[in-house]
């Protein structure tokens, strides 16, 4: 019999659950794609019993249960710092309050009653350590630094790591207020995007604009390689505000705050002055991972660097990082922000509390739950969906590719689906990317979002370098489209529509390893075309989580003008574009 | 139950009140957004789960009418907002979370067919009323009384389908197994109602406490026991990990 250890990240943002069984993550899932509520926070229950299912196993067979972190020193922080910011703290109080003493400090006896286990089996991580063990168990060095940037977890908002055999030893840690991750958000919401959402947004827009308010944002955040960063809290509410995370002061230096109900227009002077502001928080924001991971790499010597974090998801850092500093390569989970921490949380229990045996490396992003053909065709019997059937795999790609070169752009549902915020060829929307009107075409009337968010292309490994600058060390960000290089200058004609104003793009490379059918999407794209690369974006509308089952795909499809959709072996037409799907 | 054709229902004062409040118009708008949004998420649950081909078709079609129907109340409330919070509101995904549109299992599984369907049959008649009726009130507003009209085009559709489901159920479970079901509904939405109110009155009381507190017991520990500023910049941990292996069973 396995050993099986379920983790749990809840209670904050983008909850999920994550099985580890011997070592390896055999299912996970964020519990956005069954809940359907993006960056759902509650108990990860319907994640959880799926990840059960799918090994079929039944809640007395697991080892144990493991929360991300500890709630009580996480109560703790937030009660010693709204006493701290005494009376400005009334309504930060009243909520968290009302939100923790009926509900989450309650964890234990929550999931143990949530998943029918005894409350004994219930253990507890800490954030930051999971989020380490996320990026080092799962990455193929043998020891390595490792570098946890996020908001904030129990009182760290950064914590440095040094890992071996011997496990993850923390060396030091910045406590909050003090954290990169929360005043990326704070310009998040002085931009108008929505907090622990837009932050992916503003990086976008940082290619529009140039760094022009660097001086300004130092005055906020300043780091070193000895002292690691430091906040102006004057700047800064979220210490003590529970809707607010900028203050006056922030808005006198940098001009008014933008509505985020007003459309923003990169061609005017208010447009381009925000993405100057977006520009120059990126440059700030690089430099400051920069002088911690020098800092990491002095105190530890270590070669290889695991980066773990919300911040993580700042592709365009990770990219620069081993350019940038003495890590000769940089690894980054693909989950790298809370939902990981499931994920970290079950494996660190397994090496360090269980004391079991490492398990392999992790290759393949589709963790997630699959549908067979057969039941994908009972769906489309049942719904009366006209569609065409494949006898197999090879005449279903043909047929992909048929329609990406007539310039259609198709909706791709495969296999199992992903692991982190990131499509990366299960559930994703495809198109030509030499075609220049794809860009426009998807994010106005496919996606309905912001016409300056780009799109990453996906290219068949081992062709990265004909269209892209890769930085020397970082081949193990490419699988899971977690960074950005510039494209060579020959490409950027090539690729117009993956190529982004500033002429990068988000790469993900697919071997035969990650997504053997993907792969061979790629390669049959490439004899047809000279190419092989694909515009690769997420299956979903804007706000909402990626697609999961097949009657999700029919739903989104059937909400925007997709062309086509491939739904394992069947091809479905958009016969309702603009009309009633019925009529 | 109200008498749309006379003008002095409490129905159509209270919706002529609100409605004529501009500043109110986003805000309910982003409000039916997000109903509408949650009640495709209910029906995608009961398309998955039907037991037959004919009500989950139904049942897709429903949500996608759902879907389409959040958007256009999405769109119009970003239209009229002009910096309202309508935008705030429609971004909030807690927003959507708070509002009870999904828990542990789907409202399909909890409820079972007859009463979903029953459910289906008594929400769907009342908004076709409801968007009926504002159809007419916001003459003055082409754009939103034309969307009112055209979303209640399909609610006048659910109704009908959700209600010859349930002749079909009468004729084949006899009527007491539909009587019965709207009747638990009925009483499942009083009592939801009294519960909401509770909750509400409950959050009101526990604010009021908690600020007593906060003034009450906060302020002496914060007058006292006032802490220096955190520290900034890196903090050494040594042992840290070593005690995390240890204390494991520890939530704090």
């Amino acid at each position: 019999m396995s050993d099986y250890v379920l983790g749990i990240s809840a209670q904050f943002h983008d909850a999920a659950a994550a099985l580890v069984r011997d070592g390896e993550i055999v299912a996970a899932a964020a519990e956005e794609r069954f809940s359907r509520i993006k960056h759902d926070s509650a108990l990860p229950f319907r994640a959880a019993k799926w990840c059960l299912e799918h090994e079929g196993i039944r809640p007395d067979d697991l080892a144990a249960v493991v929360f991300h972190e500890k709630p009580l020193r996480k109560f703790e922080r937030l009660m010693i710092t709204q006493i701290n910011a005494f009376p400005r703290s009334l309504e930060a109080f009243r909520r968290t309050a009302l939100s923790w003493f009926p509900d989450k400090l309650w964890v234990r006896g929550a999931l143990a009653k949530g998943l029918g286990i005894d409350a004994r089996k219930v253990i507890f991580s800490d954030h930051h350590l999971s989020h380490a063990a996320s990026a080092f168990y799962t990455s193929p060095f043998e020891e390595a630094a490792v570098l946890a940037v996020d908001g904030v977890g129990e009182w760290a908002s950064t914590a440095l790591f040094d890992a071996s055999r011997n496990g993850i030893e923390r060396l030091s840690e910045i406590h909050f207020p003090h954290s990169i991750g929360l005043v990326y958000s704070a310009f998040t919401a002085y931009l108008g995007f929505q907090v622990n959402d837009g932050e992916a947004k503003v990086m976008g827009l940082s290619s529009y604009g140039q760094p022009r308010y660097v001086d300004e944002v130092r005055k906020i955040l300043r780091s070193s390689e000895t002292d690691g960063i430091t906040v102006d809290l004057s700047y800064v509410t979220y210490q003590h505000s529970a809707t607010q995370s900028f203050s006056a002061r922030f808005e006198q230096l940098f001009g008014p705050a933008r509505s985020g109900d007003a459309r923003l227009d990169i061609t005017t002077p208010e447009g381009r002055r925000y993405a100057d502001i977006a520009a120059s928080l990126q440059a700030v924001a690089e430099d400051c991972v920069v002088d911690l991971a020098n800092g990491l790499q002095r105190q530890t010597g270590r070669t290889d660097l695991c980066l773990a974090g919300g911040v993580a998801l700042n592709s365009v850092i990770n990219a620069r990082l081993t350019s940038r500093t003495q890590f000769k390569r940089v690894f980054v989970h693909p989950a790298p922000g809370d939902d990981g921490c499931a994920a970290g949380a079950a494996l660190w229990a397994w090496n360090e509390v269980l004391a079991g045996r490492r398990g392999p490396a992790l290759t393949r992003p589709g963790l997630g739950k699959a549908w067979s053909n057969g039941e994908i065709a009972k769906l489309l019997a049942d719904l009366d969906i006209k569609h065409t059937a494949f006898d197999d795999e090879d005449a279903m790609i043909a047929s992909v590719v048929d329609d990406l070169v007539d310039g259609k752009v198709a909706g791709w549902f495969q296999g199992r689906f992903e692991w982190g915020p990131r499509s990366l060829g299960h559930r994703s929307i495809l198109a030509d990317p030499t075609r220049p009107e794809m860009t426009e075409r998807i994010n106005r009337k496919i996606k309905f979002r912001e016409q300056f968010r780009p799109f990453a292309p996906a290219v068949l490994q081992g062709h990265e370098d004909a269209y892209f600058e890769m930085a020397p060390g970082t081949e193990l960000l490419m699988p899971w489209m977690l960074g950005v290089f510039p494209v060579k200058d020959g490409a950027r004609a090539l690729l117009p529509s993956t190529t982004h104003v500033d002429g990068s793009a988000r790469v993900q490379s697919v071997d035969d390893l990650a997504n053997p059918l993907f792969q061979r999407l790629l390669i049959a794209f490439g004899r047809a075309t000279g190419h092989p690369v694909l515009l690769n974006t997420s299956f979903n509308l804007k706000g909402e989580p990626i697609v999961t089952s097949p009657l999700q795909a029919l739903r989104t499809f059937y909400s925007s003008e997709l062309d086509v959709l491939y739904l394992g072996n069947f091809r479905v037409i958009n016969t309702a574009i603009g009309k009633h799907f019925y009529e | 139950m109200l008498d749309q054709s006379n003008p002095f229902t409490m129905l159509r004062l209270v919706s002529w009140v609100v409605w004529k409040i501009p500043s109110r118009r986003p805000l309910k708008m982003a409000g039916f957004s997000h109903t509408e949004a949650g009640s495709s998420l209910d029906m995608m649950d009961a398309a998955e789960l039907a037991p037959t081909a004919s009500l989950r078709k139904k049942y897709f079609r429903h949500a996608l009418d759902e879907f389409r129907h959040s958007r256009l109340f999405h769109e119009r409330a970003i239209a009229l907002s002009r910096g309202s919070h309508a935008a705030d509101v429609l971004e909030d995904a807690e927003y959507s979370a708070s509002h009870g549109i999904r828990g542990e299992t789907s409202l399909y599984e909890r409820l079972g067919e007859t009463e979903f369907l029953a459910f289906v049959w008594l929400h769907e008649r009342q908004g076709a009323r409801q968007f009926g009726l504002y159809a007419d009130l916001m003459k003055h507003d082409a754009a939103s009384s034309a969307m009112f009209a055209e979303i209640c085009a399909d609610e006048e559709y659910h109704v009908s389908y959700s209600r010859r489901e349930l002749d079909r159920i009468e004729i084949q479970k006899g009527p007491r197994e539909v009587r019965g079901a709207i009747r638990r509904l009925r009483l499942r939405r009083a009592r939801e109602a009294f519960l909401r109110t509770s909750h509400g009155f409950g959050h009101v009381m526990a604010g009021l406490w908690l600020t007593v507190i906060y003034f009450g017991i906060v302020a002496p520990f914060s007058l006292a026991g006032r802490r220096s500023a955190p520290a900034a910049g890196l903090v050494a941990t040594p042992g840290a990990s070593a005690r995390a292996r240890l204390e494991y069973e520890v939530q704090g």
